[in-house]
């Protein structure tokens, strides 16, 4: 059936863009203020910076995506003047969320510069200065960024659960759900641009070098969290699904298209549940269970090494595509 | 419509009571006390809902579907191809031989709580204090149709020309001349009734009063401003079992957002 769409795929791509830089940002300020010590200290420096670097970046090309999709790009300007000129607060999500989106790109920003290597990049004096600035900066730009990240990933989903008039965005588990996407998409752009990184055996990146016992275990953990971060969103799918099945009138008509027989099922449980959760959870689950269980090392082929992130950033765009486009081709039943 | 006191205080009010607070509170220098001054008003001043409210009555047994609104609604309004503010419906509905078929205009139902008003990142829609009415500043919309989406009756769509949002404004340029909307001045059955449903005198208040009077879509919470007398809410999701029922929306799809 042909669907009209009002929002597609610019709304799509910044959904999951906004979600992956957020979550990157989180895991990286959260690395810097809670991070280890001792000999997992560079390790967790490198993930930290990792994060900082990838933060900002989608969030500033999905909000480019968006601006252009307006067709007027300036009158995106109409967001900030109305609450600055009339002083006036304006309880729409899509208002505070832009506020969001300008504090996020800023801190963002600042707080990846606080990552640069300035000693290296500069000799003398100046570069040891802006290195030593920036050292005293990263945790209180940390403080405000981890918040600010985890605000903009629940605005993502706020902005679809704040209307009645669609069944399937107008429920109280949205948030949730993007947040823990957010969080694993995050988590895996790190992961992936870290594999790129250390590819060849004897790789050396900083202070970090592939064959260090603390980079194999790290690694270990970071893996680890991303499991328990795909289980996590498996349950909040299920849930997802329950409390739009059990609700009587609408939401239960809306789910439908989710649910096998419906329209957007097959990219539902093929692309989100099979390649982007259930296959990465199963290969890393493996191979985490080998380590756990039998006690070998834990390496696995790159391959494989590369493609689980991959599949779970497929599965966190498509998780965008299914709700957005299931919730307009969805809505009010009854005249 | 006659007791409206208890009724939550409407965005737009609480809009200008948070910028009263700001104006007051700006000159102490104090830029977070404008909620805390919005919040900390008594609430036995939670002002009365218009004065005066325009509305719509469709008296479903006089429409014949001829679709003469729809056509003055373009004309009146300019509408670009594609898009429409304003429709009717054909419901064909029941079983063998008891089978028949009904019409259902379709207008934007100029909301006391609306939900596009709500929504709005940029208050570019927003009510109209003279009257009630819901219109689009196009001066201030950015067109990124969230609006669209929060309204419940699927009134409001892209306007390809403008490239911003655009809906049924209730003829407001004829209305602040004493006229009555395009749709109303040419309805064939005489099936739509414009006015004041606040004033006690006018037709529509009357009609309301002494039929058995339904709006769309009521558990939305919206408290639409137009009225249907006989009008049906099943749809093919919501029919019984064994019964036949085919909506036929008759509304132009927009064109596809480049």
């Amino acid at each position: 059936m042909e669907h009209h769409l009002m929002w597609n795929w610019p709304m799509i791509v910044y959904l999951f863009l906004a979600g992956l830089g957020a979550g990157a940002l989180a895991v990286s300020g959260i690395v810097v203020l809670w991070g280890p010590a001792g000999e997992f200290r560079h390790r967790a420096a490198l993930v930290a910076r990792l994060g900082a670097f990838i933060g900002p970046l989608p969030v500033i090309i999905g909000t480019i995506l968006l601006i252009y999709e307006l067709g007027r790009p300036f009158r995106a300007l109409n967001l900030f003047t109305s609450n600055l000129w009339f002083m006036v607060f304006n309880p729409s999500p899509m208002n505070w969320g832009s506020w969001f989106i300008l504090l996020f790109c800023i801190f963002a920003t600042v707080y990846a510069l606080t990552f640069i290597p300035w000693e290296a990049l500069l000799s003398g004096e100046r570069g040891k200065r802006l290195e030593a600035r920036a050292e005293r900066m990263r945790s209180p730009m940390a403080v405000i960024c981890v918040p600010l990240a985890i605000a903009m990933a629940i605005y993502t989903a706020i902005l679809l659960a704040a209307i009645p008039a669609r069944p399937l965005w107008h429920t109280p588990v949205l948030w949730l759900l993007f947040t823990v996407s957010a969080i694993s998409t995050g988590l895996s752009a790190i992961i992936l641009v870290q594999r790129f990184m250390f590819r060849k055996p004897g790789a050396v990146r900083g202070a970090v070098r592939r064959e260090d016992p603390a980079f194999r275990v790290s690694e270990y953990y970071l893996v680890s969290m991303k499991v328990l971060l795909i289980i996590a969103e498996l349950v909040v799918i299920g849930l997802f699904i329950m409390f739009a099945h059990m609700t009587i009138n609408s939401a239960n008509f809306a789910v439908q298209v989710l649910l096998p027989g419906g329209e957007l099922a097959t990219t539902f449980w093929v692309g989100v549940i099979l390649v982007g959760l259930l296959i990465p959870a199963f290969i890393e689950g493996f191979y985490l269970l080998r380590t756990a269980v039998l006690g070998h090392e834990f390496e696995w082929p790159y391959v494989i090494n590369v493609s689980a992130p991959i599949a779970i950033l497929f599965g966190g765009l498509m998780l965008r595509y299914v709700i957005v486009v299931g919730g307009q081709i969805t809505g009010p039943i009854g005249i | 419509m006659s007791d409206n006191s208890d009724r939550p205080v409407s965005r737009r009010r609480f809009l200008k009571r948070v910028g009263q607070g700001a104006a007051t509170v700006a000159t102490a220098g104090v830029a977070g006390g404008a909620m805390h001054a919005a919040a900390t008003k008594p609430a036995a001043d939670v002002e009365q809902r218009n004065e005066v409210q325009y509305g719509m009555l469709i008296d479903l047994r006089r429409c014949i579907g001829c679709q003469a609104c729809t056509v003055a609604c373009k004309a009146e309004a300019d509408v670009p191809m594609g898009v429409a503010r304003s429709w009717v419906e054909y419901v064909e509905k029941g079983r063998y031989p008891n089978a028949g078929r009904s019409f259902l205009p379709r207008l934007c139902n100029h909301c006391s709580e609306p939900h596009c008003v709500r929504v709005c990142p940029t208050g570019a829609t927003y009510e109209r204090p003279q009257d009630g009415l819901i219109v689009i500043d196009q001066g201030v919309c950015i067109g990124c149709l969230y609006c669209a989406h929060a309204c419940p009756y699927d009134m409001r769509f892209l306007n390809p020309v403008t490239r911003f949002a655009d809906k049924c404004d209730m003829c407001i340029h004829r209305v602040s001349q004493g006229l009555v909307p395009s749709c109303v001045n040419t309805c064939q059955g005489r099936a739509r009734v414009f006015g004041d449903v606040n004033d006690p005198n006018s037709e529509i208040h009357k009609l309301i009063a002494r039929n058995p009077v339904s709006v769309m879509r009521e558990t939305y919470g919206t408290q639409p401003n137009v009225y249907y007398i006989g009008l049906d809410t099943t749809d093919e999701n919501t029919k019984k079992p064994g019964q036949y029922v085919r909506v036929t929306t008759n509304k132009a799809k927009s064109p596809k957002r480049t």
